[in-house]
């Protein structure tokens, strides 16, 4: 077997241990129920068209039946298809997907480049002790991620360990070997890598030799993990219902009402339903995906787990991290309220609500403004204020975002802060940041001031530091990009 | 637009000078080292963006024209008298909108500008890029010209360099490859 990434090597002799269970070269299979559980999805669609098929005309639904039940017998068989020719295997600190029937695909991940590993479980999944392992690499291409969909839950849990575990000594490996003859001075590369891997904060993995987690290693040898948020279901029923969502959906169940009583008759709701079921979703969602939200501090990253129905649990290592962001919705603000969203590398693999995908993580859906200090301090070692606020005559420019605007710096972060209505304000690592942007648009030239963009690799987050005096814009741009270099070299 | 309360004392980027003076001579903030030397894209591009608006204009004010023509004459070649001008004035600025390209290659990044109306300029270092891409559509293929891109993590650190000379795009593009390789970093 060929092998795409040598230079791995030297670290996994390093971490020992944690790849050699795994590493056997042995091929694996699926948990045979999943072809059910991937098909439950069509499954689930099919059985609300029918409903609403049978529901619409009531008279010749026995056809359409006899015709339903051939698709999900189709789906089915092919599910158990794609099932048989589908197996895994980890070696040489790759793992490597093979699948496809006529058209074969052989999926190489290495583990050094993959950013996060996460368990989902669909309802039908949970029901059957299933769950999904999805991997996620750097870089737009979701296909370049991985996913084995479904393993036996207890299984997936041991494999996600044991993977990120891999992952972390290969990548340590690779930087070494990277570091190493370049630099020419071997323990202080080593420690930059060291560092660069260990979580900037006090996170931090147990201090001593090996930073290399052993997910392997029996569980007691590592200090307990740490509950850092806990979501209410209270506070989270109410505050979507405080959000744009609740409003909408107040809105549609007025209009509703309104209708239903200004013809007097219930046959007015029908139009109205389509929508109402609309909204409906939409909260459902939003309850689904954040009830139960638990984040713990454990060894080898954050650890984040939530749902109702359908469950997900995922690690991001705070190296990972591209950007932190705390938002404060208008109405939100007056309970004190606040969302704090990570942005890492990677997409996450299309999945049944397609919506999260889209959009960041939420690390915490909804908590109070102490509980986003505490998890702040987490994740952002240093918590620079957005202590600079903008020039008196951004008024004139941007009258309603005046009083978010501001930032402030440190040697390792970034933050910048702005906002209409929301106020959002945004955490970046200055070793993260990939580019910086210096913008003036005709409006800001006439008043002289400047925008700076800090551009990092996460999916939609930049630091914006927005409307400055022109002569303070010319002196961040001309100082963040050796700030970011002295950060990036790993100055810590 | 009022001015504000401070409009005095702005040293650079300043109010009045970049709109009234010459193309190329606009306030640019350098950062850090004032002795940044910026390089133009080729005189070519100007004639390439030239050709391109023609291609735009002509056929455009036929068709608007004939268009017109068939409510009446007058207003066929009203529309058609329109659109050409829209093109000329278009052309005049093109000359200012090109002039606005410039790189810069320091240490351990590289600047890159551009915008009359919006100017941008942003700092991109080596370490930084992913890859390059270096793409030539037929209008700048047959005047031998080239774009060379530079992709980095981020989506939104859109920097590319219209109009180099293709050797030049060349040799750019395997110095930018080459001293990528020297400052590579992890994500």
């Amino acid at each position: 077997m060929t092998t795409p990434l040598p230079d791995e090597l030297p670290g996994q002799a390093a971490a020992g241990d944690p790849a050699r269970a795994l590493d056997d070269s042995a091929w694996h299979r699926l948990h045979p129920l999943s072809p059910l559980v991937r098909a439950g999805r069509q499954l689930a669609s099919l059985l609300v068209l029918l409903f609403g098929i049978s529901v619409l005309n009531e008279h010749q639904n026995n056809g359409n039946l006899v015709i339903d039940v051939v698709v999900i017998a189709i789906a089915l068989a092919g599910g158990f298809v794609s099932w048989l020719v589908t197996r895994w295997q980890v070696a040489d600190g790759v793992l490597r997907i093979d699948t496809g029937l006529l058209r074969r695909e052989s999926r190489r991940i290495p583990l050094a480049q993959v950013q996060a590993v996460d368990v989902a479980q669909t309802g039908l999944a949970r029901v059957l002790g299933l769950a999904e392992l999805q991997l996620r690499v750097a870089g737009g291409d979701s296909a370049r991620g991985g996913r084995l969909a479904c393993l036996r839950r207890a299984d997936a849990e041991e494999l996600r360990r044991e993977l990120l575990a891999m992952a972390a000594a290969a990548s340590q490996g690779t930087r070494r070997a990277r570091l190493a003859p370049a630099a020419g001075l071997v323990s202080g590369a080593e420690q930059a890598a060291v560092a660069d891997l260990a979580p900037p904060c006090s996170l931090a993995r147990p201090a001593g030799p090996a930073p290399v987690t052993g997910g392997r290693a029996t569980p007691a040898s590592l200090p307990p993990a740490r509950v850092l948020f806990r979501i209410s279901p209270q506070r989270l029923a109410a505050a979507i219902a405080a959000s744009r969502t609740g409003a909408i959906a107040v809105l549609a169940a007025g209009a509703t009402a309104a209708a239903v009583e200004i013809s007097g008759s219930a046959h007015t709701v029908e139009p109205f339903l389509p929508v109402l079921l609309g909204v409906a979703a939409g909260l459902w969602r939003q309850f689904n995906g954040a009830y139960g939200t638990v984040i713990v501090a454990a060894p080898d990253g954050i650890q984040l787990r939530s749902g109702l129905v359908q469950t997900t649990a995922e690690t991001i290592w705070p190296g990972r991290i591209q950007a932190v962001r705390v938002t404060e919705p208008l109405i939100w603000r007056a309970f004190g309220w606040c969302r704090l969203d990570v942005d890492v590398a990677g997409v996450r693999q299309r999945r049944e609500n397609q919506a999260e995908g889209q959009r960041l993580r939420a690390l915490i859906p909804v908590g109070s403004r102490a509980e986003a200090e505490q998890m702040l301090s987490e994740l952002v070692a240093s918590r620079p204020r957005p202590s600079r606020p903008a020039p008196q005559r951004v008024r004139w420019k941007a009258p309603l975002s005046y009083h978010f605007l501001g930032w402030g710096s440190d040697d390792r972060y970034v933050v910048a802060s702005r906002g209409r209505v929301c106020r959002q304000t945004t955490w970046v690592p200055l070793e993260k940041v990939q580019s910086i942007r210096w913008e003036q648009g005709p409006l800001q030239r006439r008043l002289g001031l400047a925008t700076v963009h800090l551009d990092v690799a996460g999916r939609r987050v930049s630091a914006k530091i927005e409307d400055r005096d022109s002569a303070e814009a010319l002196e961040i741009l001309s100082r963040l990009p050796d700030l970011a270099r002295a950060a990036r070299s790993g100055g810590r | 637009m009022s001015t504000p309360s401070e409009p005095a004392g702005r040293p650079r980027g300043g109010a009045a000078d970049s709109l009234s003076s010459g193309p190329g001579r606009a306030s640019w903030p350098t950062p850090s080292d004032p002795d940044v030397s910026w390089l133009r894209p080729s005189p070519l591009l100007l004639r390439a963006r030239r050709i391109e608006v023609g291609i735009v204009t002509l056929p455009l004010s036929l068709v608007g024209g004939l268009a017109g023509a068939t409510v009446s004459a007058a207003a066929g070649a009203g529309i058609a008298a329109a659109i050409l001008v829209a093109g000329l004035v278009a052309e005049r600025l093109l000359a200012r909108r090109v002039a606005s390209w410039g790189y810069a290659e320091r240490q351990d990044d590289l600047l890159v500008r551009r915008g009359v109306l919006v100017r941008r300029l942003s700092v991109i270092p080596y370490g930084r890029m992913q890859y390059i891409d270096v793409s030539a559509g037929p209008l700048e293929r047959s005047l031998g010209l080239a774009t060379v891109r530079m992709h980095t993590a981020a989506a939104a650190s859109d920097a590319r360099i219209p109009g180099l000379e293709r050797a030049a795009a060349a040799v750019l593009r395997d110095q930018l490859a080459a001293l990528g390789e020297a400052h590579a970093a992890g994500l």
